[in-house]
């Protein structure tokens, strides 16, 4: 296959995988997301001979670096922010207020949004995206023994921030938040 | 209780099966945008920036012809435009010597550059199986102060103003009144920063590498493909006057240009013509004398292609923009 077959078949097999990660971090009206996702696959085809046998990280990757782009490109800082830091919708406020909710949505984006970015990341890749530690390590452009330290760093922090919202939000999130 | 990662995962905005977003077939602009990062580029030696045409092409019916011939009774502007013609007597302008004249008119920085753009266009759909059809449009994009941006598409043909003009929206050629609403929408903000979205540069060497990255290859633009990433930049932006000065003293580095003579161009403006010629196809660029802004971009067939039905001589595509 010619790298312009190969960009092809990545293209139809992860749209949506590559929509969904933008959107997780955008939060914008579709049509926004579609606009960014335009462009990271306007880049990933200029980068076409580098696509590696499993694309999907290194879109991921790519996508990364055109919601950074985004932001600084355009001063939407303050909008990005507010999404991924201040937005009920981005929050999922509107679904869950507190750790007696049904869903986990608003508290636990509360206690990521503590968090710094990178550690927000590598949370977000391995229980969103649901990648390996191998296919974190490709995304963020590290290698594995670094990306293992980052996320494990990244739960203490994440399980301490969890853990510090206990005492202002009532019931205790182990009985509201059972598996299943 | 559930460990972080679990109340995280649970706590995923857009899970796998989100009604926008989940795993299907690519909708129509995804495909459409795929098709577009596929074809425009390789599309750039033989048929520019027509593949879309040829697509929208292979549906051409009967119908479209049988209402060409027996429509109504205003005749109808279908007929396929002839190539400019250099006016006789008029004497070639050297490219160095436009580039010069461009460069005295841009000292003073007037007109300014402008994001979005003005064009009007003729352009050939082609198809295995029916004879070409010409396919005039205006088109017009203008930005506003958010980035956001509106997109109007026009069905007209100035040259035969009042006529019915042959449009093939929706995929089916047909005939409509001139003026003819094709498309308007509004976009979202954009924060592309990637050429023809970037800001083009106003000297030549960076508006060389500017215009090649345009062109999605990493190696120097042969002269069509030159021309093709010219048409993109125009397709975005409405030039100054020290851009078109940098165009132009670009153009007049460029190898294989041969200065034509003047010109009347379909918009009636004065333009000199500037011609390149590749196997099969005639490329004419005609730009503004005295300032040597770039008017338009025409494209000839020289020699005949039955595959698709046309003759050497038959107008592939023109692009007139305007400020």
């Amino acid at each position: 296959m010619s790298n312009d077959e190969i960009f092809a078949a990545a293209y139809r097999e992860h749209y949506w995988a590559v929509s969904r990660y933008v959107a997780r971090r955008w939060g914008g009206h579709a049509s926004e997301v579609e606009e960014v996702v335009a462009e990271v696959f306007t880049v990933a085809w200029r980068r076409r001979a580098d696509l590696p046998p499993s694309p999907l990280p290194w879109l991921y990757g790519v996508a990364r670096n055109c919601l950074a782009n985004a932001v600084r490109g355009r001063g939407r800082l303050r909008r990005l922010v507010d999404r991924l830091g201040n937005d009920d919708t981005a929050h999922g406020r509107h679904i869950a207020a507190g750790p007696e909710a049904d869903t986990p949505g608003g508290w636990v984006h509360d206690a990521l949004a503590r968090l710094s970015p990178a550690d927000q990341e590598v949370l977000r890749l391995t229980a969103w995206e649901e990648l390996g530690i191998e296919e974190v390590a490709v995304v963020l452009g590290c290698g594995q023994r670094a990306a293992s330290m980052r996320l494990h760093r990244a739960r203490g922090r994440l399980r301490a921030e969890i853990d510090r919202m206990r005492p202002a939000t009532g019931p205790h999130p182990s009985k509201e938040h059972g598996h299943g | 209780m559930a460990d972080e990662l679990d109340l995280l995962r649970r706590a995923n905005p857009v899970p796998t099966d989100a009604p926008s977003f989940g795993d299907r077939s690519l909708d129509h602009n995804a495909e459409r945008r795929l098709n577009r990062l596929l074809h425009d580029r390789t599309a750039a030696g033989r048929r520019p920036r027509l593949l879309w045409s040829l697509v929208a092409a292979s549906v051409v019916v009967v119908t479209a012809l049988t209402l060409l011939l027996s429509g109504p009774n205003t005749t109808p502007a279908v007929a396929a435009p002839r190539p400019l013609v250099v006016r006789a007597g008029s004497a070639p302008v050297s490219l160095d010597l436009l580039a010069d004249r461009a460069e005295q008119a841009a000292a003073d920085g007037a007109p300014g550059l402008r994001k979005g753009t003005h064009a009007q266009s003729w352009s050939l759909g082609m198809s295995d199986d029916k004879p070409p059809i010409t396919l005039p449009l205006e088109r017009i994009v203008r930005w506003k102060a958010d980035d956001s941006r509106t997109e109007l598409v026009v069905a007209t043909d100035p040259g035969h103003p009042g006529r019915p003009v042959l449009t093939d929206q929706g995929g089916t050629p047909r005939l409509v009144d001139d003026g003819h609403v094709i498309s308007r929408r509004t976009y979202p903000p954009s924060w592309s920063d990637a050429p023809p979205e970037a800001t083009p540069p106003h000297d030549a060497v960076r508006l060389r590498a500017y215009l090649q990255e345009a062109a999605y290859t990493q190696t120097a633009l042969t002269t069509p493909e030159l021309f093709d990433a010219v048409g993109a930049l125009l397709d975005h932006w409405t030039l100054g006057a020290r851009e078109s000065a940098a165009l132009a003293r670009l153009l007049a580095d460029t190898e294989g240009l041969r200065p034509m003579g003047g010109v009347t161009d379909r918009l009636g403006r004065n333009g000199q013509a500037y011609e390149y010629r590749a196997p099969g196809l005639r490329r004419m660029l005609i730009m503004d004398p005295s300032t040597g802004a770039v008017l338009g971009l025409e494209s000839t067939f020289t020699k005949d292609d039955p595959q698709y039905g046309v003759e050497s001589g038959d107008v592939m595509e023109y692009s007139a923009w305007m400020r």
